[in-house]
């Protein structure tokens, strides 16, 4: 009889396909893994530390660089916060602003996820069409903040700068082109037999385990939970647009990747109502004393991330600093359930797995 | 089988598409307006309000003043004035807070050096670089 030893294997931290800084410990005995150990932490920069010794608009540069993929919803949840505690109105424009360009980054976030995640499947092109759309809309967001990544463009009460000249229409141009280009991506590689026999029944989990470890977004949408905040608890002006919550019922790595697609094809849905929505004039900006000083008290809000649930909780004590701000940063919840999934897998799948979740380095290790 | 036919036909229509790659470090790359590059520091509009320095999240900005030459003008007048790059964010702040316009965002973005302390600039340097400033003013 063939007898097979036990071996220790480190997965990352400096591995391509872990994202980031991820360092995964596994035990695998033959090609089976029987052990996994996730380490954290190698990007950990202590923002909620920093954050109790800045004033809330000297934090707004910080949250950029937590969820460095989509970071106009962790600018959002921060800014949003701050006006919930300190009860700043927002002038709709701004809100319309915020929404477009919340919208455009999930895309883009979903566009990075679709172009990796198939690329550590062994497929190079969806890589470098995914990248290239990205790329659209990255200029898009660059021509509108002057920034490409990290934009620090949302502000308390409003946003940093108007729109520019024509930018609306360019943005509305995008929308048919995108379409296309995903049914494009469903020829090139989401109806290919290969992929969905590498996807499909892996990674699987049932509703409840996805509840019972606190997952939010996709990942708690692919087991046919209805979760999405902008649907149970809208915030900004969602409630304004007309828009399909991505559910399916599987729960494995497959039902993810079609509720990210569902998710852009929604996402550009509610840019083309917003853009006709778009009130002509208006300020962009509320009414907001120089120096912000949020009221006594706490507050806990909560948006949808390209990545699930991202909450945002401040106390204040009536100064212009926070005494204490903490954030719910859904890859770091969403990460809890790989240890789980990985055991009893074969090692070819651990990257599929650990691909599927969608984290951000920077939003698990804060 | 028929899902690989249809990748590979998508991928070879690709084939008669224009290039999207940029011809970079030979051509400049187009940048827009509102890019947030190396600052411009403009000394003779500086009023010594300190404020760029305290609203800075990373505290990379240090600057002096002196007293105006001109015994009959009051106020200050900038006497030295360091950013440092090793710890600047570009996050605009700085330009956002300004009164005068004394500090303005520029379209240039090469910072690459061959020593840590080349990275440290003072007034003079951020005064000449006065090329592709931005137009566009939040003021």
């Amino acid at each position: 009889m063939i007898r097979t030893e036990e071996m220790l294997l480190n997965v990352g931290p400096q591995h391509p396909s872990t994202h980031g800084v991820f360092r995964l410990v596994i035990k695998i005995d033959g090609e089976i893994i029987t052990e996994a150990k996730p380490v954290i932490g190698y990007l950990h920069r202590g923002t909620e530390k920093l954050a109790e010794n800045l004033q809330y608009t000297q934090i707004i540069p910080y949250t950029d660089r937590m969820d460095y993929v989509s970071a106009m919803t962790t600018n959002y949840v921060f800014c949003h916060a701050v006006e919930t505690l300190a009860g700043i109105e927002v002038p709709e424009r701004a809100e319309y602003i915020r929404v477009i360009s919340m919208e455009l980054s999930r895309i883009a976030s979903h566009l990075v996820w679709f172009g990796t995640f198939l690329l550590d499947l062994g497929a190079v092109s969806p890589f470098l069409f995914a990248f290239r759309e990205r790329e659209m809309i990255l200029n898009f967001l660059n021509e509108l903040t002057g920034a490409r990544l990290t934009f620090n463009y949302m502000r308390v009460g409003g946003v940093k700068w108007d729109v520019p000249e024509g930018w609306l229409e360019k943005v509305k141009d995008f929308i048919p082109y995108m379409r296309e280009q995903l049914s494009g991506y469903h020829n090139l590689a989401i109806g290919n037999e290969i992929v969905q026999s590498r996807l499909k029944g892996i990674g699987k989990y049932t509703p409840k385990e996805a509840i019972s470890y606190s997952l939010s977004g996709a990942n708690l949408r692919c087991t046919g939970i209805h979760s999405d905040v902008r649907k149970i608890k809208p915030y900004s002006i969602y409630e304004h647009f007309n828009f399909k919550e991505a559910i399916r019922n599987e729960g494995d790595c497959w039902s993810r990747l079609e509720c990210r697609i569902e998710e852009i094809s929604e996402s550009l849905n509610i840019i083309e109502q917003a853009i006709e929505q778009f009130p002509k004039t208006g300020e962009i900006l509320g009414k907001v004393p120089k120096i912000i000083k949020a009221p006594p008290g706490e507050t806990y809000v909560s948006i949808e991330s390209p990545r699930g649930e991202i909450s945002c909780y401040i106390a204040s004590d009536g100064k212009k600093e926070p005494y204490r701000v903490k954030f719910r940063r859904p890859s770091f919840h969403n990460l809890q359930i790989l240890p789980k999934l990985l055991i009893g897998q074969n090692i070819s799948n651990l990257i599929v797995i650990l691909g599927a979740i969608d984290i951000i380095l920077g939003e698990v290790d804060g | 089988m028929s899902g690989i036919a249809k990748g590979f036909q998508y991928t070879l229509n690709q084939l008669t598409k224009e290039k999207v790659t940029y011809d970079y470090p030979r051509k400049p790359i187009p940048l827009p307006d509102r890019f947030r590059g190396i600052q411009k520091f403009h000394p003779e509009k500086c009023i010594v309000c300190n404020q760029c320095m305290s609203i800075c999240p990373t505290g990379c900005i240090n600057l002096t003043g002196k007293k105006h030459p001109d015994p009959t003008k009051r106020g200050k007048i900038i006497d030295t004035y360091d950013l440092n790059f090793e710890t600047c964010i570009l996050c605009d702040l700085c330009t956002e807070v300004c009164p005068t316009g004394a500090i303005t965002m520029t379209n240039n973005f090469e910072l690459a050096e061959y020593s840590r302390d080349g990275l440290l600039k003072n007034l003079q340097w951020l005064d000449e670089n006065d090329e592709n400033i931005r137009e566009e003013s939040i003021l």
